[in-house]
């Protein structure tokens, strides 16, 4: 077993992160990576560092970091550094990898994407980030990852709508160029941030985080027409309450269509014109934002203005990154992994 | 589908380049457009050359047909001096490779033998197929500390088809193929010497019947033999892998005799084994030791000597690379 070689792919989100492996793991945490703030956390903890919802739940108790927030990694900061590569080694050993374990981390090749501004912006920086935690790395972009895996490589748009981020990628039989992509930083954490807002002006006595808020978006966020009324539970005053939040839930989700709408037909005018209907009709919505109910139905509503396309909106956008990763990591020849070692 | 796949290779090909690139701290392709021009160069260097070719050979044709069995021609003024000067086809010369200055910077690596092929063994257990990979992957440690891109054939004990090899190699874009080998000779167990083989043929029955070994399991019918060798459209390509073959063998020659002062220079050669056959670039095979005399085994099983093997290989790419007017790479220390 100990020479048992191991291909994952990785989607290292804004939000949450995903692994899926060649053995049929599959995994996925929230994106947080939390350090005991000091000895009597540590003491009560028992431990160095949490990572995922553990590291949310003792949130108090920590110095939280969340490395790749907006879709960039901060440049400098050793804890952002270091919480990523806390991330890597965590999801790796979810997947049965470590330095002792029954697969060793010089067995595995990774193919992580990440968000598309985050491997324009610090490429390099993000792979000396990476360096040492697996054998052969090879980073690609989230959207281009998503792509692959569906096999929606020629005239096709990925959406890609997760926390920090939403990338756009027009996918023309090529690894995707600057001129194919776009990134808005509209996106999940700003439904999130103006949800809490609308919410604390209606409801001022209310106690709120932002915690309970991308909580209840996940569940509830909608555009358009209300699928259901949405009312919740926060301590009012101290006491439990329920509050209707329909409302700003559709206000908050709402925002990001006047962005997302540009940005789509701006990226769909510069592909050539006889390709346009081609693009229109193989629209992609991934990430969790595209959970959105009623979001694939009013992208094609906007769609309507240039001739009509189709929207369609992946069940599965929990893994659709990592098995992406996963089929690229397969899919490369041996050659290859020679030339990308960590 | 079949479109589907050839998209996904391509891409696949393009995210390995954007990340080689990025270990070697280069910034990103679309930011180079001399890079896409030197490449499609390259590709297109070949091209070139098949209407070339084609002309060159249509004159000959031309040339050689007796006039008895031309047809009559119908009367035509004569043209001008000038212009029939103009018109007239030069003399067929050869293809001078200089014209086209194309670098290395891919050298595809390819370590003979593997997996359940051990290839020749030594009386005390050495057997080919491990001191070649240790040779193919010190190389290609010295080749990357050298600005060289490398590309392995096989990087563990693995069996790999020798259509495979050829194929890897075609596929990866190498700009040069270097395929190691190590002699074993039936008779004449005393003696020991280094050989480099490009592609071509042979009437010598010793040669044939390495060759035959060789080639043995290459997954290639008799078919496709003859497709791939009525393939080879110029005599560039040729030429340029005698060219790499005199150089690899000469270094090979003057950089292990300091170490074993008996090894004999048994010079260049031409034989048909299918991975210089199949390969799409300059191609040659080193036979860069002989498993069958004692004493070399002992020497081919001292890390050290492997070491000096591999230097003396790169010495011999890094001379071809820097001739003429190819770009020079990286400064030769290995």
């Amino acid at each position: 077993m100990a020479d048992q070689l191991l291909h994952v792919g990785i989607d290292l989100g804004t939000s949450r992160s995903a692994i899926s492996a060649s053995n049929g793991e599959r995994f996925v945490v929230e994106s947080f990576v939390g350090w005991p703030a000091d000895m009597v956390a540590k003491k009560v903890l028992k431990r160095d560092v949490l990572i995922g919802h553990e590291a949310v739940a003792n949130r108090t108790m920590l110095d939280l970091h969340r490395p790749l927030e907006r879709g960039l990694l901060k440049e400098g900061s050793e804890k952002d550094v270091e919480a990523v590569r806390e991330l890597l080694r965590h999801l790796l050993r979810l997947v049965g990898v470590s330095s002792n374990g029954k697969i060793d981390t010089k067995n595995v090749r990774a193919v992580v994407g990440v968000p598309a501004a985050a491997l324009r912006t610090n490429k390099q920086y993000l792979r000396n980030s990476m360096k040492g935690i697996v054998d052969s790395l090879m980073i690609v972009s989230e959207p281009f990852a998503v792509a692959y895996g569906l096999n929606a490589l020629l005239h096709t748009m990925v959406v890609d709508i997760g926390a920090g981020t939403t990338d756009f990628c027009v996918m023309k039989g090529r690894y995707p160029t600057e001129e194919d992509q776009r990134t808005l930083t509209i996106a999940g954490d700003s439904i999130d941030a103006h949800l809490l807002k609308l919410i604390q002006e209606r409801y001022p006595q209310a106690n709120v985080t932002i915690f309970m808020v991308r909580e209840w978006k996940e569940k509830n966020s909608f555009v358009g027409e209300a699928p259901e009324h949405c009312v919740v539970t926060a301590p009012v005053k101290g006491v439990p309450t329920d509050l209707d939040i329909t409302n700003e839930i559709k206000a908050a989700c709402e925002t990001i269509l006047p962005p997302v709408i540009e940005t789509m037909l701006d990226l769909l005018s510069k592909v050539e014109p006889e390709f346009q209907d081609r693009v229109r009709n193989n629209v992609i919505l991934s990430g969790g934002g595209g959970l959105t109910r009623g979001l694939a139905e009013a992208l094609e509503k906007a769609l309507d203005q240039v001739g009509g396309g189709k929207v369609t909106y992946m069940a599965d956008p929990v893994f659709i990154g990592s098995d992406g990763g996963l089929a690229l990591a397969l899919d490369a020849p041996e050659g290859d992994w020679e030339k990308l070692s960590a | 589908m079949g479109k589907i796949h050839r998209i996904k290779r391509q891409v696949l090909r393009e995210a390995v380049a954007e990340n080689v690139d990025t270990i070697r701290g280069l910034p990103p392709r679309a930011a180079r457009p001399l890079y896409r021009i030197g490449r499609i160069w390259l590709q297109r260097a070949p091209l070139l050359l098949i209407p070339l070719a084609l002309a060159g050979s249509t004159y000959l044709t031309r040339s050689e047909s007796s006039p008895a069995a031309t047809p009559p021609r119908p009367l035509v003024l004569a043209p001008k001096p000038v212009m029939a000067a103009a018109m007239a086809p030069d003399p067929l010369v050869p293809m001078n490779a200089s014209v086209f200055p194309l670098s290395v910077h891919r050298v595809v690596i390819d370590a003979g033998h593997g997996g359940t092929d051990p290839g020749a063994s030594s009386a005390s257990q050495l057997t080919e197929k491990a001191v070649t990979l240790d040779i193919a992957t010190r190389l290609r440690d010295i080749l990357r500390r050298n600005g060289f891109d490398v590309v392995v054939t096989r990087g563990a004990d693995r069996l790999i088809a020798l259509r495979d090899r050829a194929a890897i190699a075609n596929s990866s874009n190498g700009d040069i193929f270097v395929s190691i080998h190590v002699n074993s000779l039936a008779t004449g167990r005393e003696s020991h010497g280094i050989e480099t083989y490009y592609l071509g043929a042979t009437n010598d029955p010793t040669l044939t019947r390495l060759v035959a070994a060789e080639n043995r399991g290459s997954g290639y019918s008799v078919a496709d033999l003859r497709k791939l060798l009525d393939g080879i459209y110029a005599d560039v390509r040729r030429d340029e892998s005698h060219r790499l073959a005199a150089a690899v063998q000469q270094q090979l020659f003057n950089g292990l005799r300091s170490a074993d002062p008996g090894v004999k220079d048994w010079g260049v050669k031409r034989a048909p084994f299918v991975v210089l056959v199949a390969t799409g670039m300059p191609a040659v095979l080193a036979e860069v030791g002989c498993l069958s005399n004692d004493r070399e085994a002992a020497m081919l099983g001292r890390p050290e000597y492997r070491q000096q093997i591999a230097q003396a290989l790169f010495h011999g790419i890094h001379a071809y690379a820097s001739a003429g007017d190819a770009p020079k790479k990286g400064s030769g220390n290995g």
